[in-house]
């Protein structure tokens, strides 16, 4: 059993900022969560927090029930995976993986075990008497890993682990990480700032902007139900393309209109008509991924949206499996994500069709979600 | 190809006038008291009596040993002390904390003589005068070694300190047993600079110090050469002096490749 919970946590430095406000989050044992957002979001505080290497000014942290606000990180039975590795350079491997259980005076035989345990799991037999220099990224990644896994800690804290790897190792790490949590069966806490990552390894995913959460939920709910713009633009990749509009209501038809007039979306019979009768004469924002803007004509059952303006792309993209158009409306980059076999062009005007409902709006003002 | 052996001829004069009087310091130590006085390369009159001299009017052996107890025990302690407040101003937080590195950065700009009376009257008073107290305490803690120290602390990852401090160390084995262990370089280079200075230092020990048994070498020597009991004879004297000079030769070949790539390295990271 190891369940994190944050009770409004919050973090303010002395006569600095607010770093964290007020946070709440609940951790689920064996859940993997992964707290996201861009840098300077407090995503990292956050995680040194839990793991006690930083102060918490107020709030509660619990450990299967137990307040650890003063524990010192020793004693907290969490073990951290930091970004630069943070090996010991003067020890070998197994001297670095061992460190911490010596510390805790377990016998040797004990020690000796875990560690061969460990570089079993991560398969770094072979390196146990090399020193960290002697190795490349991904081996001193899974030493760091290792050190963590010979503690058998309640709790993993990962921080930003795979930032420093190259684009293919981080994909392979990633498949690991997964099944090692998998198999460890351990909760785990996760930072990164890449959307990515956030998508593919967590159970839960924890969007975190100015020391604020944005939204905890699963990520398929983040990608197809964001709470609020913010949420919306940082998670999905290409991210969703934005155009400044209002709601306006000519007797009983209602429609969005974007700001350049440019765009005249026919709102009735639409799945969010209903929300969006409230906000008639006010300015909202709609947001439509990329996979929704195709350049193929829809089932008429839906409620899509053809402007009358051909759409002339000014990048294309093409990577086989799908292709990538780039085009500006009223000012806004858009980008359209069509099938791999597409042969559209840079030259000719195409006509493009929105899948309004899967499209979302957005209160101008607080950026929330309408709906 | 002329320019090269200008440059070698010019280098090759330098290192002749850095190392000349060495040689010659060498050679007159073994050279007899009458074949003194040239400038010669090879000792005239070989002979051991000077060394014998030297060894029979003055305790040069229980010199050596005070010299080499007083040296190793301060170097110990500045490494240690050094460590620990240059831990403290490159890694922990707390309010004064860079009033407190100015301060000893400060004190690097004050003489040694400047303090010499206030420090002379604070031994008397704590009766510490004719101890290896005297020779010790007052040069426990250097300010060299902590300016130092902070830099290379501040050099290195702080990750590396949380990471110990997760794997259940605290902060004295996060000093000694993961942070010193990976700033060699800058610890070798504050061991023989303090070393050296400690070994060398005449004036401190002449004040505190009165009972022979206590003296240290270069205090001793100097006593001996200008105190008179040299009898005014130039090769044991030199002989003293070299005695010396040999123990701090000795440890410069030893650690010499370390020792110039310290004073290179030393303010960088690593």
């Amino acid at each position: 059993m190891a369940e994190v919970l944050l009770k409004h946590i919050s973090k303010a430095y002395a006569g600095g900022p607010t770093v964290i406000r007020d946070i709440s989050i609940d951790v689920k044992d064996r859940e993997f969560v992964v707290l996201v957002g861009p840098s300077g979001c407090g995503k990292s505080t956050l995680l040194r927090m839990i793991a006690g290497l930083e102060d918490i000014t107020n709030g509660d942290l619990l450990l299967d029930g137990q307040r650890i606000n003063d524990r010192a990180p020793k004693d907290r039975d969490i073990a951290m995976v930091f970004q630069n590795y943070a090996l010991y350079p003067h020890m070998t491997v197994y001297e670095n993986m061992a460190f911490g259980l010596k510390l805790r005076n377990m016998p040797k035989d004990e020690i000796r075990q875990r560690v061969t345990r460990a570089a079993q799991i991560l398969e770094i037999e072979s390196l146990l008497d090399r020193k960290p220099k002697d190795m490349s990224g991904g081996q001193r990644q899974r030493v760091a890993i290792g050190r963590a896994i010979v503690r058998n800690p309640k709790v993993f804290l990962f921080d930003e682990p795979l930032s420093n790897l190259d684009a293919k190792l981080r994909g392979q790490t990633r498949i690991e990480l997964q099944k090692l949590h998998r198999d460890l069966q351990a909760t785990m806490i996760y930072v990164t700032h890449d959307q990515v990552e956030a998508m593919t390894l967590g159970d839960r995913i924890v969007v975190l902007r100015n020391g604020d959460v944005m939204q905890h939920d699963t990520p398929l709910a983040l990608y197809n139900q964001p709470a609020n713009r913010f949420v919306a633009g940082f998670i999905g990749s290409p991210p969703m393309n934005f155009l400044p509009g209002r709601i306006v209501a000519d007797g009983t038809a209602l429609r969005f209109e974007s700001a350049g007039g440019a765009v005249s979306i026919r709102l009735n019979g639409s799945v969010h008509q209903q929300a969006l009768a409230a906000y008639a004469g006010r300015a909202v924002e709609l947001g439509i991924r990329a996979e929704h803007l195709t350049d193929q004509p829809m089932n008429r059952q839906r409620s899509y949206f053809s402007p009358e303006q051909l759409i002339v792309f000014d990048a294309v993209e093409r990577m086989g499996s799908e292709t990538l158009a780039y085009f500006i409306l009223e000012g806004q980059r858009f980008v359209a994500r069509l099938s791999g076999d597409s042969t559209v062009d840079t030259s000719v005007g195409v006509s493009t069709f929105w899948d309004i409902d899967k499209a979302h709006f957005f209160d101008a003002d607080t950026e929330q979600t309408i709906r | 190809m002329a320019q090269t052996i200008l440059k070698y001829a010019l280098l090759v004069l330098a290192a002749l006038s850095f190392v000349y009087p060495f040689i010659w310091m060498l050679s007159a130590s073994l050279s007899s008291e009458s074949g003194l006085g040239s400038l010669v390369l090879l000792p005239e009159g070989f002979t051991w009596t000077n060394y014998v001299t030297v060894f029979t009017k003055i305790p040069l052996g229980r010199a050596f040993l005070n010299s080499a107890f007083v040296a190793i025990i301060t170097t110990s302690l500045v490494l240690i002390s050094g460590a620990m407040v240059g831990y403290a101003l490159a890694r922990l937080d707390f309010v004064g904390r860079n009033a407190i590195f100015y301060l000893i950065i400060f004190t690097m700009t004050l003489p040694f003589q400047i303090t010499l009376i206030p420090n002379y009257i604070t031994m008397v008073r704590l009766g510490w005068v004719d101890t290896y107290f005297a020779l010790i305490v007052p040069f426990a803690l250097s300010s060299l070694s902590v300016l130092l120290f902070r830099q290379a602390f501040q050099g290195l990852p702080q990750s590396l300190i949380d990471a110990a401090r997760m794997d259940g160390a605290g902060e004295l084995r996060i000093i000694f047993q993961i942070l010193v262990p990976n700033i060699l370089p800058t610890v070798l280079t504050i061991t023989i600079l303090t070393f050296m200075g400690l070994w060398n230092e005449a004036l401190w020990p002449l004040i505190v110090i009165r009972d022979e048994p206590t003296m240290t070498m270069p205090q001793l020597v100097t006593l001996f050469s200008v105190g008179g009991r040299a009898d005014a004879q130039l090769g044991v004297k030199i002989a003293a002096a070299v005695m010396l000079a040999v123990p701090i030769v000795i440890l410069y070949l030893f650690f010499q490749k370390h020792f110039i790539r310290s004073m290179a390295t030393s303010g960088m990271k690593d």
